[in-house]
Parts: structure tokens; sequence; C-alpha cells
């Protein structure tokens, strides 16, 4: 679904310096992969992220989506049909007056006809829980509902993959986990592909691959659990392991022992009390 | 000395077919030094219920003063109050203004009428406070940077006035786990050298364990519990659960243990806690 081959992406900062916000990142997706993206503030997330529906292009190094390159003018359309993107502010992607017409923005300019159209508005509105504030100015929304809001424009989109720039950093417990639930039905039921940008490392545990980002370069890459039981290099990367993971870590450090990759909770009870 | 609000209510757009009830009747005092932490549902009420305490909106009914200064005074005669609160919003590029981060953070202590060699210390040392490298982003377009860099550039606008009650509305939301760990050993050493008075806003229960002395929970505009947070914690983990909120990581991975038959009392709430009674638990076990 996603191929990046050596991506490079310099920035020009005020005083002419550059700043290597990608430094050289290699990276692979499979169509239907559940990917989640960690790593310190600052280290490159959310600029890969514009980068997979041609918001950004590479200054080094290419971006494939469905084996169509991201530089080429005439992708672009079908890229961003493709992959849909939920950005870190919510704000920044409010587009019109009514939240129900900013769930069907994306949607209509893809070409999406009545009824179907509708269908797809009232659906994703029921699927983040904000059908009863369709007829709402979205500006007046809280924070919270806004990024819901946000998120079902991009499910109305339908597309094949979607990217979440900490989508539930303003969410309340409750709405953290509707979130997560929706998007693994959405990765388990219709085998939509998704890279989700966290600091929550639980939030990280659900997905199937982990990548953790240092200064633009992928520092550790693998599934949750070859990534999180790495708990000295995830504290030398401002990161740190799952509550179950830094619990097991300290025991083990106290000299008790413990046994198996520990990353969840049920799994630090089970080496505890077997 | 202490903020205090009184049978505040507060309706958005009254009498438009708009109008939104916000909050209902919430009366609270928040003395100086204290550590207050408020959680609740997205949309119950947080953010406008700080913005009453800043002045920033009038209530609707009720009455909110701060050091005994009436808020719906004129604004020349509650400038003086303004002063003493400081308040990083939930979203920090809505706070964000200046050409550089420089500029940025120096407007709030100039405007409080500080020399200008005190307001580069105090540039200097709010920039400091938030791990935001001086050389590196002094200069750089608060517009440009990182989500994670634009909130720490944002609360060190606000640590640099030294307000003497600092609200925090969802402070830590994307900052990663050093940033977020860094940024409250700032917030506990202010609160503990310079009494300053912290009033935490959110969605993030560990942190309201770890760091608040006294926990606000407020559901659909209304002040649902005020006490200590282990008291909530450990008491009404059904009642949160049924207003959108939920207990700490820690007392979560408490209860699977329980439920195995690790006899891990109630009250923890902290992973320090439960890693100082696992520790002694073990050992314990292990002379039987
Ligand atoms: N338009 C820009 N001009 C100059 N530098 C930029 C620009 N946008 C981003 N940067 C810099 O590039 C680096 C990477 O930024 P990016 O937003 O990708 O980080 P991130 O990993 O998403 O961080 P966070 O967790 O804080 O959101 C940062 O150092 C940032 O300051
Ligand atoms: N400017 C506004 N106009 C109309 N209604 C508003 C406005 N701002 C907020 N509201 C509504 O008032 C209620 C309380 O909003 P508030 O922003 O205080 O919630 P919150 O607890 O801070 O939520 P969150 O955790 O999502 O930030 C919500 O129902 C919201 O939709
Ligand atoms: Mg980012
Ligand atoms: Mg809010």
């Amino acid at each position: 679904m996603l191929e990046v081959q050596g991506l490079k992406h310099y920035f020009t900062d005020e005083q002419g310096r550059t700043v290597k916000a990608l430094d050289g990142i290699d990276m692979h997706v499979d169509d239907g992969d559940y990917v989640a993206v960690i790593g310190e503030s600052g280290s490159g997330k959310s600029t890969l992220a514009r980068h997979f529906n041609a918001l950004l292009q590479p200054t080094e190094g290419r971006v494939l989506v469905d084996g169509m390159d991201t530089a080429a003018e005439e992708n672009l359309w079908a890229i961003r049909s493709r992959v849909g993107m939920v950005f870190q502010n919510p704000d920044n992607q409010i587009v019109a007056a009514i939240v129900e017409e900013d769930v069907a923005f994306g949607p209509e300019n893809l070409g999406v006809p009545q009824p179907e159209l509708g269908r797809r508005v009232r659906e994703a509105l029921a699927a983040v829980g904000m059908t009863a504030y369709a007829q709402q100015g979205p500006y007046l929304l809280s924070g919270g509902q806004k990024q819901r809001v946000a998120i079902a424009g991009i499910l109305a989109m339908a597309g094949r993959c979607i990217v979440l720039d900490e989508p539930t950093a303003m969410l309340d417990p409750r709405g953290r986990r509707e979130v997560l639930a929706t998007v693994k039905k959405l990765n388990e039921e219709q085998g939509i592909t998704i890279v989700y940008i966290t600091h929550d490392m639980s939030e990280a545990l659900a997905a199937k691959h982990v990548y953790a980002l240092e200064k633009g370069k992928v520092a550790l890459a693998g599934t949750p659990e070859e990534v999180f039981s790495e708990t000295d290099e995830l504290e030398r990367l401002g990161l740190e392991a799952p509550p179950a993971g830094r619990l097991a870590a300290k025991l083990r450090k106290a000299g008790i022992k413990i046994n198996g990759n520990i990353i969840r909770d049920e799994e630090l009870a089970e080496a505890l009390w077997p | 000395m202490a903020i205090t609000l009184e049978q505040i209510h507060y309706t958005y757009s009254p009498g438009t077919p708009f109008a939104r009830v916000a909050l209902q009747g919430v009366t609270l005092t928040i003395e100086k030094g204290d550590f207050v932490a408020l959680i609740g549902h997205t949309g119950s009420g947080k953010s406008t219920l700080i913005q009453q305490m800043g002045g920033l909106l009038q209530p609707s009914e009720g009455k909110a003063s701060v050091d005994g200064i009436d808020l719906s005074r004129k604004e020349k005669e509650i400038k003086a109050a303004r002063g003493k609160i400081g308040i990083v919003f939930q979203y920090p590029e809505h706070q964000l203004f200046a050409e550089t981060a420089y500029e940025d953070i120096a407007f709030g202590p100039r405007n409080l009428g500080r020399s200008p060699e005190e307001t580069d210390r105090a540039v200097r040392r709010a920039m400091a406070q938030v791990g935001l490298d001086f050389d590196t982003f002094a200069q750089r377009s608060p517009f440009r940077l990182s989500g994670g860099q634009m909130r720490r550039l944002a609360i060190a606008g606000v640590l640099a006035m030294e307000p003497a009650y600092l609200i925090l509305d969802e402070p830590s939301a994307g900052l990663d786990p050093r940033s977020r760990r860094l940024f409250f050993e700032q917030i506990v050493k202010s609160h503990k050298q310079q009494g300053m008075a912290i009033i935490l806003v959110t969605h993030n229960m560990d942190e309201a364990a770890r760091y608040a002395q006294r926990l606000l929970v407020i559901n659909e505009g209304k002040l649902l519990y005020d006490a200590p947070p282990r008291e909530i914690f450990a008491k009404y983990q059904k009642e949160l659960e049924e207003v959108g909120l939920a207990v700490p990581a820690a007392a979560r991975l408490a209860a699977v243990l329980r439920a195995r038959g690790v006899p891990v009392p109630a009250d923890i709430i902290t992973e320090a806690e439960l890693e100082k009674f696992l520790l002694t638990w073990v050992k314990k076990r292990g002379k039987k």
C-alpha cells in the first residue's frame, strides 16, 4: 500500500538553517497493515504522514502509494482518494459551517452521488457517536467533539488507507476507546490500512507493527512485542514501554524473576501469578 | 486569597437556536497553593469553566472572583486579577501570535512592566523550563514548529509571567513521554517553590492521580465530585466509567492482578505505589 524509499525532507528555518525533519526513512506498509508511529516531539512523524497523501514532496527519495509515485502530479487525485488524513489539530480541517456538510465535503469532492453520500455521512457520524450534532456548527464543538467530526469526514471518504496524526490527544477515556475500536474495526473488517501516530504507548499496542522515529530516522521497528521490550532504547528515545512493560522492567531490575516478553496487563498478571 | 466561583451558570449563544448550556450551577474555591486536576468527558464544560476563572467569559448567572476582585467589574478594575492568572489554552496555536518564539514569550513579562533585562531572563528561564533549546528555537516562527514544540512554546509564554494561578488546559496533549515528565517536574517545582496554584485540565487519569492533591470531576456542566484523587479513583470506578472517564492505568492493572488473586489494595492509583506493593509482596511470597 505504502512504500517509502530513502525519504528525506528538509525544511529551511527562518534564519536559513536546514532542519532535517526526515533524514533517510525506509518503510513498507502492506495492504491491510496497521502501523503505529511513535517518536519524540520533532522527530518527524507529522512530516512523514504528510508525504503519504502528497501534501509534502520528498527532498530526496520516493514515496509510492499502491505503486504510484506521490511526486507525479497526475497521481494526485488517485492518491488523495486512497489515503485520507486526520490531522493533529482538527481545527485545521474544518471546512464547512455545519457538521453534516463538513463530513460530506470529502466524499462530495470525490464525486460520490446521493443517496450514497447521505448514507456515508450518517454512518460516519454514527461510527464516532456524533449523530446528535449533525446540524451544529463545528466551530462551536468542544475539542474532543471536533476531533470526532474530523475522523468522520475521513471515514466518509471510504479510502483504502487512513493516516491519523494523534487522533485521540483531546479525547476523554471513553472517546479514546471508541476511536481505537473504530480504527480496529475498519482495519479488521474492511481491511483498511491504518497509519496511527501517537504519544500514547498503550494505543500503539493495538497495531501490528510499530515504528519509532528519532531525528528523522527509524530507530526501532517491529511488532509491538519487539519494540516495547527494548526498554533501555525506548528510554533513550524519550519514549517508554506501556505500563505493564515498565513495571515488569522495574521488578526485574529489583531482582525479581519475570519470564517472557511482557507488554500487556494480562501478561504481567500471568507472569506474577501463573 | 483564592479563586471563587459561586453558582456559575453559562449558556453559549443564549436565545438562539444554537444555544448550548455549558455550566449549570458550579460552586468551588481554589486556594493559593492548591494543585487541582479537573477531569470530565469531552464537552462537559472544563474549558468553559476555566475561562470563567480567568474572567474571559462572563457567567450567565452567578459570581466569579479572584483574590476578592469580582470579575464582573469593569475591565480596568479587574486588570490586577487578570495578571494573577495564566492560562495555557487547549489549542496552543490559538495563543501564539508573534513573529518569533522569543517575542511570543517576551510579550507577557513586557506587558507586566518588566525591564528588558528581566524580560530576557524570564524568556530564557521559561524556554529552559519547557525544554526548548534557546539557540535552536528563539528565532523560529511559532507557526512552523511541530505540534509538541508549539505546545511547549505556549506553556513557556505563560510560565514567563509567573502567575499566582496557573491554569493548564490539556497541557500534555501532544507531548511525548519524556517531554511530559520534564514538564510535570517543572510544574511541581513551581508549585512547591513559588506556591503557584495549579489547575490542570486533563483527559489523562494517570497525571491526575500522580500530581494533583485534589480532583474535580465535572459532568454535563455540573460538579460531580470534589475530593482527593485517591478517594475518587478507589471508590467511584463504575461511576467514572458511566460519565466517560476511567481509573488510572495503574489502577486498571491492579484490578487485573486482583482478579488473578494478587492481593493489591484498593487504594493503589499510581505506578510507583503498585511497584512498591509488588516488590514487598513478591519478596514476602518468596519466603513462604
Ligand atoms: N514549515 C516548517 N519549517 C521549518 N521547520 C519545520 C517546519 N515544519 C516542521 N519543522 C520542523 O521539522 C521537525 C519535524 O517536525 P514534525 O512536525 O514532523 O514533528 P513530529 O514528530 O510530528 O512532532 P510532534 O510530536 O511534536 O507533533 C521539527 O523539528 C519541526 O520544528
Ligand atoms: N463557542 C461556543 N459556542 C457554542 N457552544 C459551545 C462553544 N464552546 C463550547 N460549546 C459547547 O459547550 C459545551 C462545553 O464545552 P467545553 O469546551 O467547555 O467542553 P470541555 O469539557 O472543555 O470539552 P473537551 O474535553 O472536549 O475540551 C459543549 O457542549 C460545547 O459543544
Ligand atoms: Mg506532529
Ligand atoms: Mg476543552
